[in-house]
């Protein structure tokens, strides 16, 4: 084993183990997410792998598939987290709503001693 | 100059958002104050709370704890005059652009019942605004861009001045916090089957207005918030 190689599997095996212990009953995650690091070890160990996939489907490089691939998913993850951000800004929309309504004030029944 | 007779009975409020204004705020409230007596004054987090520049005006306030954007604090005020069973809203920006005298011409389409809302326009044969040259081109772009999305056409886009009338207030619901939700409006408009109506309005382009509105390069950013709106709904 090579020392990248070494790294790459390290990598992966702790970031599966990461997400396994957070993601403890979500089934199809953790499938999804075994068949991915399955591939990623694989791949490390064996690149010529790579090389035959890319062949296939008129990539030059195993390396070039993979950065292809890699491309997609980030998009994939950077769109997800997107929406993510957009449901918790939601959220905090209408809590913050909900105060501003509740705690409405009429200014003329203010005292003076507000604006100073 | 009051409103006409058939006004009387209308409750009117005018939502007023208002985030970092300056000292022109008091100036928009007080001329406001002369044509409707609820303004219901939304502050969007401003890093100095507008309430200290309220004193002694005649207005609800509602204050935002963190700022969320100017679709979001319209959305608070729409809220809120839903509460106070308003027949007509207005929306208004705090920076000064608009005339308050407008505000006759808006409601007139809603007291005749001949439309639900009525948008404000800069680009109507009668209307007297001269809207700088750049702004122009921009407005034309996301009027094109809001028929392509929404498939409603209008004379100008991501003005400000509209008025609604209580049927639209039920309806419109705007989750779009920061300048999207001029496009939104339109969406929801189509969505629940609204009238709309045109109107030419003034529009004010002063130094101070300019630098607070939108940039040009903001455009990117709302087209953006667009994709993603239509994306995740």
């Amino acid at each position: 084993m090579s020392g990248i190689q070494l790294v790459l599997v390290t990598g992966f095996i702790f970031i599966g183990l990461y997400f396994v212990t957070r993601l403890k009953k979500r089934l199809l995650d953790i499938v999804l997410l075994f068949a991915m690091i399955a591939c990623g070890i694989v791949f490390a160990l064996r690149p010529d792998i790579t090389n035959v996939i890319a062949r296939e489907l008129g990539v030059g490089r195993g390396a070039d598939l993979i950065f292809y691939i890699s491309i997609l998913l980030f998009w994939f993850v950077s769109l997800k987290l997107y929406a993510r951000i957009r449901k918790l800004e939601q959220q905090v929309t209408s809590i913050i709503r909900e105060g501003a309504i509740t705690n409405a004030m009429e200014i003329t029944d203010l005292d003076a001693e507000t604006f100073q | 100059m009051p409103l006409p007779a058939e006004a009387h009975h209308k409750k009117i409020v005018v939502v007023l958002p208002v985030y970092n204004e300056g000292p022109v705020i008091r100036q928009v409230i007080i001329s406001l104050l002369k044509i409707v007596p609820t303004i219901i004054v939304v502050d969007d987090g401003s890093t100095v709370p507008v309430i200290k520049q309220l004193h002694g005006l005649p207005v609800v306030l509602l204050q935002h704890r963190v700022n969320l954007g100017q679709g979001a604090a319209l959305q608070t005020g729409l809220t809120y005059a839903r509460k106070l069973n308003a027949d007509i809203a207005i929306t208004f920006d705090a920076d000064g652009q608009h005339n308050e005298e407008d505000i006759k011409s808006l409601i007139a389409p809603i007291i005749t019942n001949e439309a639900d809302v009525v948008l404000g326009s800069r680009f109507l044969p009668d209307s007297v605004s001269i809207v700088p040259f750049t702004k122009r081109f921009i407005l034309q772009f996301a009027r094109i861009i809001n028929f392509l999305f929404s498939g409603v056409l209008l004379t100008d886009a991501h003005n400000g001045l509209r008025a609604l009338n209580r049927a639209a207030l039920e309806k419109i619901n705007l989750t779009e916090n920061r300048m999207a939700h001029a496009s939104e409006f339109l969406f929801e408009m189509k969505i629940h089957k609204l009238r709309c109506k045109e109107i030419p309005v003034h529009i004010r382009y002063t130094d101070y207005s300019i630098q607070k509105g939108q940039k040009s390069r903001d455009s990117i950013k709302v087209l953006f918030d667009l994709l993603l709106h239509k994306l995740f709904k």
